[in-house]
């Protein structure tokens, strides 16, 4: 691959004469890129800096919440740079517009998307810095920079012998004027991509010494914890201030938008004053829903509304009229919260008229917006330091924890350092939509003929649209409602502003049938939602292959083989089906007392396929095994892929076996881990990854796990049992 | 209340509330950071230190409970530079996916091996079965703790 140096790449010359590169992302890749075409300018999209003393630093614009972007991202610059992996240095970056995620506009880490945007220009930023650096060399040795090489971190000599270490070389580097294009390694060539096994946060991950938001510490920092409203959009009316205040090292009670929050010169003390506090609620606006009236109100708007139409193909209507048999099904799931093991937590301090926070977060410039608007401090008083993430997926994309750490830490004047309890984080998250579903097919001899889905519940954008309204997130700046309004397009990469979370992975249904009706019937109960780990796919992908399930078995035919037979066209997704199967032994005799089940979902570009062999022991569901065949392009570190592919199927069958949020009057009743439980060791089954070799662009690993396995537990317990569970969790008992 | 907790070999004179959890003396006392809090229950092992050699949640242990007793956390696991064979493990493993929770396995998983150097897999489930991992590194866990004990058998072996 050959690309053109001047359009993205910038050089100086750092401090203390160092190398410094800062780069763009060139529109080579298939993805929308950094070029704004109006300004005509290329917006740079990350640094790379090489000492005098050999220490090389990269600048990492994406956040690592245990997806492997810290790993994977340096990897890239690492094999074309001529250093190991774990020379370079990488560093978080800070709030500007060059660490933007150019899909989004927005400084944020989602969507599995890190690596595929990554992909080409970081492999050219090291290349050039190599090229660069060896040019610099041939200029000292006066030989031709064609025949020097470069190997860990020196130039050599034509002669084999010399050499000069990068150190030396950089002042002289950074004053080569870049010229012409720049050849990336051929893949025979690489040393790292596709062989690095090494995750590099591993070491002070397993010693702990990793700075999560959670364990920064600055001077006087003092504690907070704040007492927010049972039921979503309570005001607080009255709290008995005095009281709390007389507690001790209790300094300061106050009211924010969200609750009451108390600030102690001790954690514990913290925790022990809110105890003591009592709040009066005004409830007037706030949220009185009871999970039932949810499922109700969707039940009720699919039966009025039949909803925008999302994909039509040949006449649905007809092939179901004039079908045969007709198959119908009614799917719901209920809302999920996050559960990241390190709690929603920020540290703040405002001093000199500055704020400067710490945080874990996944969008550090959304957060720096949340704490102006809430201060009513400009953005650019505002710095956020971004810690490694003790899990993200998708919770700290909302910045709620950040906005109530600075509207605290604004009205105190020492670092404050806010942690919510795990009964706060599960009851004041934001949970994945509760959704329904309702499918219809035509059958006529065993052929599926036509295809009809309704997704009924709410779009999340909505929720960071809706920050205008009274609650979270009331910020109105038009221009950041127009850069939210592009997060829409996300998944796929292009920047249109439509929301696609309540409908992706019923859209891109891949079977080929004559007739398809996918329709969307929008109803939001007003329970707060975002992002969960795969969004959208979470839902339907357990809609899509359990009727797909149900379907096979109606119209007499192996699951695996129904599927296959629909798929001609679509060779990616036959592979890892075809894989899965092989993998997952479905023509091999199962164990008494077990059955198997086959899901495929494609997802943020990749292909996962998943075989589950599951059972039921002492009145509990068991998995035992799941075997997964994986397509994602061309592979940078076969480790976090086999990793992300088996953390997602965990998190999906947590989510098939354990996962409910339900209200009561407006109230989470769930609270921690003995009612929001989580896979613990002993239910963890054996898992398989088969990956299939590509040298297509890598695309996302972190979420595409998890869709498959849910479907395919509960058509294996279907295999087993004969009955048929169309509703989230999943039960041993039905 | 005054009393003397001894921490990773470091003794330390204290003033403060005896209800006061161990582990919010460990992080913000102490400045040993490394051990996490996950779910104030003990419900998550993500606080897991060892009391005098045994496993304890110290998000549920008041600091009382820890005076004039040896303390041990996944700082002074190792000896000074050098790594615990479980820690290398993790990294050779690469175990840790956010690694919010690994500290406390590692802790688990040390205490194990303490009083059973040879423990078969049920056994290693079994006492790793109170700490959660929300990214499902559960099977890399197994193994980094089987390659330890495997290690040890030969180790046994040669000498």
């Amino acid at each position: 691959m050959v690309l053109n140096r001047r359009d993205f790449l910038k050089v100086s010359a750092g401090a203390s004469g160092s190398l410094m590169l800062s780069l763009s992302l060139p529109g080579c890749s298939g993805l929308p890129t950094g070029y704004e075409e109006e300004t005509g300018e290329w917006r740079p999209d990350a640094w790379l800096e090489i000492t005098r003393d050999d220490r090389i630093y990269f600048t990492l614009a994406r956040v690592e919440m245990g997806q492997g972007t810290y790993t994977g991202l340096t990897t890239l610059i690492a094999e074309e740079l001529e250093v190991a992996p774990e020379a370079i240095e990488p560093r978080f970056a800070p709030v500007a517009d060059e660490y933007k995620n150019p899909l989004y506009k927005l400084q944020l880490t989602g969507g599995s998307t890190s690596l595929a945007a990554s992909w080409v220009p970081l492999r050219a930023a090291g290349a050039s810095a190599r090229e660069m650096l060896i040019r610099a060399a041939a200029g000292v040795w006066r030989v031709d920079a064609g025949e020097c090489s470069a190997t860990d971190g020196r130039v050599i000599h034509p002669n084999g012998i010399d050499s000069m270490r990068y150190g030396q070389l950089v002042e002289l580097a950074s004053n080569e004027i870049l010229r012409g294009d720049v050849a990336l390694k051929p893949s025979a060539e690489w040393k790292y991509i596709g062989k690095q096994n090494r995750r590099l946060d591993a070491r002070a991950k397993s010693t702990g010494t990793a700075v999560y938001g959670i364990d920064v510490s600055l001077p006087d920092m003092v504690y907070a914890v704040v007492t927010r409203s049972p039921r979503y959009g309570g005001k607080v009316q009255s709290f008995n201030a005095e009281e709390v205040r007389a507690m001790p090292g209790v300094l300061e009670v106050m009211a924010i938008d969200r609750g009451v929050a108390i600030v102690a010169d001790r954690y514990w003390r913290a925790r022990k004053a809110q105890d003591a506090l009592k709040v009066r609620w005004d409830f007037s606006e706030a949220l009185g829903l009871s999970t039932q009236e949810v499922f109700e109100t969707y039940r009720k708007a699919a039966d009025e509304n039949a909803g925008e139409s999302e994909r039509s193909e040949g006449d649905a209507d007809r092939a179901l009229e004039t079908s045969e048999r007709v198959v119908e099904a009614e799917y719901s799931q209920p809302y999920l919260a996050h559960a990241t093991l390190e709690p929603m937590n920020a540290t703040a301090w405002y001093r000199h008229d500055h704020m400067e926070i710490w945080a874990p977060t996944q969008a550090p410039d959304l957060g720096r917006i949340a704490a102006a608007r809430v201060t009513g401090l400009a953005p650019d008083e505002v710095t956020i330091n971004t810690t490694f993430l003790g899990g993200g997926f998708g919770r700290r994309l909302t910045q709620d924890y950040i906005e109530e750490a600075a509207a605290i830490a604004f009205r105190v004047d020492r670092p404050v350092k806010l942690i919510w309890s795990r009964e706060e984080d599960t009851r004041h998250d934001l949970y994945r939509p509760a959704m329904l579903h309702r499918m219809k097919a035509a059958l006529n001899e065993g052929e599926l003929t036509g295809w009809q889905h309704q997704i009924v519940g709410p779009q999340i954008l909505n929720w960071y649209v809706r920050n205008a309204a009274p609650a979270q997130f009331p910020w109105t700046p038009k221009f950041l409602y127009d850069a939210l309004g592009k997060v829409g397009g996300w998944t796929e990469g292009i920047a249109t502003p439509k929301d696609i979370s309540a409908i992706e992975g019923a859209i891109e249904y891949p079977y080929q049938v004559a007739s398809i009706d996918i329709r969307h019937t929008h109803i939001d109960p007003g329970v707060p939602i975002t992002w969960w780990r795969s969004v959208g796919y979470s839902h339907n992908g357990f809609a899509v292959e359990t009727f797909m399930d149900e379907l096979a078995h109606e119209a007499g035919q192996d699951p695996y083989r129904f599927r296959r037979g629909l798929l001609a066209k679509e060779p990616r997704h036959r592979e890892v089906l075809d894989r899965a199967a092989r993998l997952g032994g479905w023509d091999t005799p199962v164990p008494e007392g077990r059955a198997r089940g086959i899901a495929l979902m494609r997802s943020f570009g990749t292909y996962v396929a998943q075989v589950v062999e599951a059972g039921l022991e002492n009145g509990s569901i068991r998995v035992y095994r799941v075997a997964a065949a994986v397509d994602c392009g061309q592979v940078v570190n076969p480790a976090i892929v086999v990793d992300q592919i088996e953390g997602g199927i965990l998190f999906g069958l947590t989510a098939a076996l354990y996962g409910e949020i339900t209200l009561e009057q407006g109230e989470v009743r769930q609270s921690n881990f003995h009612d929001y439980p989580l896979m613990r060791h002993y239910e963890r089954p054996e898992v398989e990854v088969e990956i299939v070799d590509s040298t297509e662009t890598p695309t996302g690993v972190g979420e595409p796990g998890v869709p498959p396995v849910i479907p395919a537990l509960g058509n294996a317990l279907f295999a087993l049992t004969g009955k048929r569970q169309r509703t989230l969790p999943l039960r041993a008992d039905v | 209340m005054a009393l003397r907790l001894t921490v990773n070999g470091e003794t330390h004179s204290l003033d403060i509330e005896a209800d006061t959890p161990l582990l919010w003396v460990l992080r913000d006392e102490l400045g040993l950071p490394g051990t996490k809090f996950g779910c104030g229950a003990g419900l998550c092992g993500a606080c897991t230190v060892h009391l005098d050699g045994q496993p304890v949640r110290s998000c549920s242990t008041p600091v009382e409970a820890a005076a004039n007793r040896e303390v041990t956390t996944i700082e002074g696991l190792g000896n000074g530079d050098r790594l615990h064979a479980l820690q290398q493990a993790w990294i050779d493993h690469g175990v840790p996916q956010c690694g919010y929770c690994q500290s406390g396995q590692i802790m688990s998983a040390a205490h194990l091996l303490a009083t059973n150097p040879s423990p078969g897999r049920d056994e290693i489930v079994a006492a790793m079965t109170g700490n959660l991992c929300r990214c499902g590194t559960y099977n890399r866990i197994i193994a980094a703790v089987e390659s330890v004990v495997a290690g040890k058998k030969a180790a046994q072996k040669e000498a």
